[in-house]
């Protein structure tokens, strides 16, 4: 919890009620949104920058966040939140398909809608578990309702449903038709303008006493009982919350593909890749899932052209996650930067560094084969 | 009167499909939960051993089954069927000390942390072996001609009046067999009870002069063992062994560990033989029901007993 408001630290700001920030806070996030403003001015000069990659990691990052509150506050582990953001997408494809609605608005609406109605029923029937026993439900149910859409007619299989209203129109962005580019961009500002506002009212949902108990449950939910916070309704309060968050991020998600697969809106790698993009970032933040979430976006898009193994590179980089930067990108960022400054001084530590890891490999193989040796021959 | 006869050797069937299906099934669940009730690690990367397993049959059974002629008489029959236990026996075996190597490397140094870390490495090892897969045996789903239609030659359900694929019976044996062995093993072995006695108290165990990281080891590599060892028979029957094989099993697991309870092995034997059947009699009734159907029995095993039919939380029994 870094938000040092508790004691008199640094001078902070209140640009609205509810939310205080310090000088280097604003800084980052006045540049934040001027780099995120300014993608679509460069990214025809620079190969690697790409706005659809940009769009969809954003949302990814906005699922990710929703999925944050129930990691960072309750600390419950939802192994199947691709589900909501699925349910967003296909709740607006299918208002194309079967209503022919064109407006995104109303789009987007229902689609959030049906993901907020599936996370109120799932939410129902998952909130009284911990732990394991959570992730197992949360990435269950994820399968089954890729199972349902896979297996039924009225979603098409898995050939998906598209969102091109007569094979050709796109869904009309405020009350207009327009053509591709214009489509994207409009989309892409509109995208940011949700994604910002989403995070502060994330933020006071988090601030609020609501997200207080949160964090009571988290630390200890026989102590929350106890103290009187209703846990299973808060739990649940806080899963259709971030079901919500997932399924605007799918129906905007849909808006932009204008098709929508099971595989790549409802597949259960993919709620690996959100909790990953969460870690990646750093959940103990508020923004360091939307960060991950464009980041690790990146990372995929071109670890599928550089590579035929990027699996393998995806495990690694997520081995290396869990090993090194426990605490994302956004969260050690303080200690990345003091741990570099440190080696550039000191060249020497590198070979420390080098010599460390590779005595542990070392060791850690020495010992398994002494281990798998005892399990077989036995300890003589 | 010709329809009844029908009817009764279909369901027959089916049952019997499903039989074979729970068994495999019980032989990855089994390792998920007794590697959960012991090490306390959700294991993501378990149906990758599983795939793991039908891969290196199909290398090692390609090449034992190269030296015993075609099948023909009884003789050659029985060595044939011989031939193919090894071959599962020993693409099992190999099992052991990849999953130990993966269990001291990665995965000891993680009980401690928050489940999420726990999560991520397997789901990253998940990912990693996927890649060493298709490194090793390709993109293309790769199968054994022979083992299936050799073993099928031996008679049994041909006695009763039934044509039913043999090996598929041998395959609801052997699961009895691993079933019948592990609660030996747990019960009346004095390894299982060292086991045992870690899953409850680690501490205690510890004082007592047991290595408990060496029991962790032990435990992850007998769930290795059993993956592998259900990989190796799903690929010496008519099923090819393919890269996205491990993911399914992997889930399924996951909703017989839930209807079994969490560490349980009964409760994982019971809850796979249910599984299996129900799924395999749903494909009658309605065959896009069949995904559904493991789902559906979970949510309603969770709504009546939420810690599963035989929940012990952690104890294995």
């Amino acid at each position: 919890m870094s938000e040092a408001t508790e004691d008199d630290g640094p001078r902070t700001f209140s640009p609205m009620k509810g939310v205080e920030l310090t000088i280097t806070q604003i800084v980052l996030i006045v540049a934040g949104l001027a780099v995120l403003f300014l993608i679509p001015e460069v990214h025809g000069a620079f190969d690697n920058i790409r706005l659809s990659t940009t769009h969809r990691g954003l949302l990814f990052g906005l699922a990710a966040v929703g999925l944050n509150l129930l990691l960072r506050h309750t600390g419950l582990v939802s192994f199947g939140h691709i589900a909501f953001f699925g349910g967003g997408a296909y709740g607006a494809a299918v208002l194309v398909e079967y209503g022919g609605v064109e407006s995104s608005i109303l789009l987007v609406l229902g689609g959030t809608v049906v993901a907020t109605t599936i996370a109120i029923i799932v939410g129902y029937l998952v909130a009284g578990h911990v732990d394991i026993y959570f992730a197992l439900l949360t990435l269950a149910f994820n399968q089954v309702l890729y199972a349902i859409v896979l297996g039924s007619e009225f979603f098409n299989y898995s050939d998906g449903l598209s969102l091109r209203s007569g094979g050709t129109g796109r869904p009309t962005l405020l009350g207009t038709e327009f053509g591709a580019t214009e489509y994207n961009l409009l989309l892409y500002y509109i995208t940011i303008i949700v994604v910002v506002v989403s995070l502060i009212v994330m933020y006071r949902i988090i601030s609020s006493p609501f997200g207080r108990a949160l964090d009571a449950v988290g630390q200890d939910r026989t102590r929350a009982k106890f103290i009187g916070i209703p846990v299973r309704r808060y739990v649940w309060g806080a899963f259709v919350i971030s079901g919500f968050y997932g399924g605007l991020a799918g129906s905007i998600f849909s808006l932009l593909e204008l098709r929508v697969l099971p595989d790549s809106t409802m597949y259960v790698f993919l709620s690996g890749e959100l909790l990953f993009m969460a870690i990646l970032g750093g959940f103990q933040t508020l923004v360091g899932p939307l960060v991950g979430g464009v980041v690790l976006t990146y990372f995929l898009d071109n670890a599928r052209f550089a590579t035929e193994y990027f699996n393998l590179l995806t495990g690694v980089v997520l081995l290396l996650i869990v090993f090194v930067l426990p605490n994302g990108v956004v969260g050690s960022a303080p200690d990345i930067a003091a741990g570099v400054r440190h080696r550039l001084t000191n060249p020497a530590q590198l070979g420390k560094d080098a010599s460390t890891l590779g005595s542990l490999v070392v060791n850690n193989i020495r010992d398994a084969i002494e281990t798998t040796r005892i399990l077989l021959f036995g300890v003589k | 009167m010709i329809e009844t006869p029908l009817v009764i050797e279909s369901f027959a069937r089916h049952t019997l499909n499903g039989l074979f299906q729970g068994s495999v099934l019980f032989m990855i669940a089994t390792g998920l939960t007794i590697i959960f009730g012991v090490l306390g690690v959700l294991n993501l990367a378990h149906g990758e051993f599983y795939a793991l397993g039908a891969f290196l049959m199909f290398s090692v059974a390609g090449y034992l089954v190269g030296f015993v002629g075609e099948p023909t008489d009884p003789v050659s029959i029985a060595l044939f069927a011989i031939v193919t236990f090894v071959a599962v026996l020993v693409s099992a075996l190999i099992m052991l000390p990849v999953t130990a190597i993966i269990e001291t490397i990665f995965i000891r140094p993680i009980y401690e942390r928050d489940e999420v870390y726990q999560l991520l490495l397997t789901y990253s090892l998940l990912l990693i072996l996927v890649d060493v897969m298709k490194f090793g045996w390709g993109t293309l789903p790769q199968r054994l001609e022979r083992t299936y239609g050799g073993i099928n030659q031996i008679p049994t359900t041909e006695l009763v009046g039934l044509s039913y694929p043999s090996y598929n019976i041998m395959t609801i044996l052997i699961g009895l067999l691993v079933f019948g062995s592990l609660v030996w093993f747990f019960d009346r072995t004095k390894t299982g009870r060292i086991v045992r006695a870690t899953a409850i108290n680690r501490e205690a165990a510890t004082a007592m002069g047991v290595s408990s990281d060496r029991v962790f080891t032990l435990v992850f590599a007998l769930g290795g063992f059993f993956a592998g060892f259900a990989g190796a028979v799903h690929s010496a029957s008519a099923l090819s062994a393919q890269l996205e094989m491990g993911l399914s099993p992997l889930i399924l697991s996951f909703v017989v560990i839930v209807i079994g309870g969490l560490g349980s092995i009964k409760g994982s034997f019971v809850g796979a033989i249910l599984v299996g059947v129900i799924a395999s009699w749903a494909t009658v009734v309605y065959p896009p029901a069949e995904l559904a159907a493991p789902f559906a029995l979970m949510v309603l095993i969770l709504l009546v007993k939420p810690e599963g039919l035989f929940g012990t939380w952690g104890e294995i029994e």
